[in-house]
């Protein structure tokens, strides 16, 4: 914005600062008191006086939660259904949204709506159903059906996204391509998807992040520590044992840390592709 | 092995390009109905594991399925779900509660959202990294924020009940999700926490859009900031307004995640929402049918809410 006066700006740009100083502190806050929770003996934790600088350090918590309960099992399910989940929808949805981005046709926007309003479903209206579905065809309770449950419904978003990488990738290679002798499929693999590799790894990693995170659906389709993912795992402890705040803040900062690695990598191409697909939608 | 080979290439190239399914595939991309092929596996995901299932669950409201009660069958009962409803106090109960969750959350996010996207987008020296962090918590789990929150805010070693103290604003420590005044206004500050980034993203991709010449005429004309915010920036931003309000909407109707992990709808019923409410029917008493008339209200509800915003906010463009 612009103001006049060299004052006023000034007034403004020290204001700038406060607010998001605060929000800044108000975001990280919890997440640094965790990080220090999970970093004290539980004697340290639960004490009369509050300590906020912690005077001494473990790591007892981190070797707890990871050798004294089925933690790494948890947190290698969850990395299965998320590969899974992405890999399912790298191949439907990048097919979908090279569509919709190349070709145009009659029925496409309202397919484009179509994909979007899928969203809208309340996720309980449809687990139910998905319970007795998943039950009766024996992917109840295992890894892949949840994946696929997750493909689902993150597909829409995988497929809008996407399909902002693919338009802003030059059409004019492609028809070269085609000139040379390459079938559609030949140049789309050939000369679209590396153009816009960038795009689709964040996209992936939008999609991973939301399903190595996902809880509800984890809940209901797993029931055996064969396929029940780490929010679940985490959860149920929680309820079971009383698990003491340390050891779960531990816990909670090792199932954080590839969403944070993974959110730092491409926040930029991330952040990038989310608003583009709003605002232009 | 050597005589194999050569056995083999004695068959005309036109029959190996017709059995190599990359070649295959190739062909059928050259055909006319090529760009609808390419939606087929993702349509069939979809209408396999979203659509079904969603039909089939309509079609569950208007039957008797209780899994822990077998003898009474799977039998269709017509709308005794939908008017056993009308009097379960409990329904209009969390019915209250959503719309409280729901309105306070998103008035709360929005604003905060607005103020931080606002505040980023003066691109002063040194905040890009803010804008990161800012946007954290809404890559984070549902899980973890609960239980970060719960700790927070724990009646006996909760950091923020300290603070509280020290600063003079509490006489000892409260047991903020254990009271029923207070449990509800707790669980939307964490929910503020994990939702109001999702609004500066979008609101600040927005403000990008905002051409400068317009602050620059309303300057020479003497509009102050206020002035520009409320006559430029707002009016410009509309349909990402619109847009941001109805996913989050949307989002927070839908999810009781947040809530059956902070609270399991407790003290009593003062944290009961919809989504909990439907969800714990089915998962707690395995009364599907009931469970599913709950859900079905709700999306009715959701897409009238949604057709009526739609609505108002381009009447209002006119």
């Amino acid at each position: 914005m612009i103001t006049t006066s060299r004052r006023a700006r000034l007034g403004w740009n020290i204001a700038t600062y406060a607010v998001l100083i605060t929000l800044t502190i108000f975001c990280i806050f919890p997440l640094l008191w965790t990080f220090l929770t999970s970093l004290k003996y539980e004697a340290d934790i639960v004490t009369q006086t509050i300590q906020y600088i912690p005077k001494r350090i473990t790591f007892d918590n981190y070797v707890a939660i990871w050798t004294q309960s089925g933690f790494p099992t948890l947190v290698f399910n969850s990395f299965v259904v998320t590969a899974t989940t992405v890999v399912l929808c790298l191949i439907t949805g990048t097919l979908a949204a090279y569509s919709f981005s190349r070709f145009h046709y009659r029925g496409r926007g309202a397919l484009m709506l179509g994909y979007l309003v899928i969203r809208m479903f309340p996720a309980v209206l449809m687990i139910i159903p998905l319970f007795i579905l998943m039950r009766g065809v024996g992917l109840l309770d295992s890894r892949f059906g949840l994946a696929l449950a997750y493909t689902s419904f993150l597909l829409p978003l995988f497929v809008w996204m996407l399909k902002g990488f693919f338009d802003a990738a030059p059409k004019e290679l492609e028809s070269a391509a085609r000139i040379d002798g390459c079938t559609r499929l030949g140049a789309m693999i050939r000369i679209v998807l590396p153009l816009a590799r960038n795009g689709l790894v964040a996209t992936s990693v939008f999609v991973a992040i939301a399903a190595w995170n996902e809880f509800l659906f984890a809940l209901m389709l797993t029931t055996s520590q064969g396929s029940r993912t780490w929010p679940v795992g985490l959860q149920l402890m929680v309820g079971e044992f009383q698990l003491p705040w340390g050891v779960l803040a531990a816990g909670g900062i090792i199932s954080i840390i590839p969403v944070m690695i993974l959110f730092a990598i491409v926040q930029r191409t991330m952040v990038h592709g989310i608003t583009a697909g709003a605002v232009k939608g | 092995m050597a005589e194999r080979m050569s056995a083999l290439s004695q068959h005309p190239p036109s029959v190996w390009r017709r059995l190599d399914p990359a070649a295959a595939l190739g062909r059928l991309s050259e055909s006319r109905y090529w760009m609808y092929l390419l939606l087929v596996p993702s349509a069939i995901l979809i209408l396999a594991v979203v659509l079904y299932p969603t039909v089939y669950g309509f079609q569950l409201s208007f039957r008797q399925m209780r899994l822990n009660r077998p003898d009474l069958g799977t039998g269709f009962v017509g709308f005794k779900h939908y008017i056993a409803m009308w009097s379960d106090k409990v329904f209009w109960l969390s019915l209250r509660n959503t719309a409280v969750w729901v309105t306070f959350a998103v008035i709360i996010e929005f604003s905060l959202g607005l103020v931080a996207a606002l505040a980023l987008n003066r691109n002063l020296p040194g905040t890009k990294i803010m804008g990161v962090l800012i946007l954290l918590p809404f890559f984070l789990p549902n899980v973890v924020a609960g239980h970060m929150w719960a700790l927070l805010l724990d009646p006996r070693l909760g950091v923020i009940n300290d603070i509280l103290v020290r600063l003079g604003f509490l006489e000892t420590y409260k047991a903020w999700f254990a009271d029923p005044s207070t449990a509800l206004g707790a669980a939307i500050l964490v929910e503020a926490w994990h939702g109001f980034p999702f609004f500066a993203l979008l609101l600040l991709a927005g403000l990008k859009g905002v051409p400068d010449d317009l602050y620059k005429a309303a300057s020479v004309d003497g509009a102050g900031p206020i002035r520009q915010l409320r006559l430029i920036t707002l009016p410009m931003l509309r349909s990402v307004i619109a847009a941001a309000v109805i996913l989050r909407v949307i989002g927070l109707v839908n999810s009781p995640d947040l809530l059956l992990i902070l609270t399991g709808g407790g003290p009593g019923q003062s944290t009961q929402v919809l989504s909990l409410y439907a969800f714990q029917k089915a998962y707690k008493d395995f009364n599907f049918g009931y469970a599913g008339a709950l859900s079905v209200v709700m999306f009715v509800l959701l897409m009238l809410f949604a057709w009526a915003y739609v609505r108002v906010s381009k009447v209002n463009q006119d």
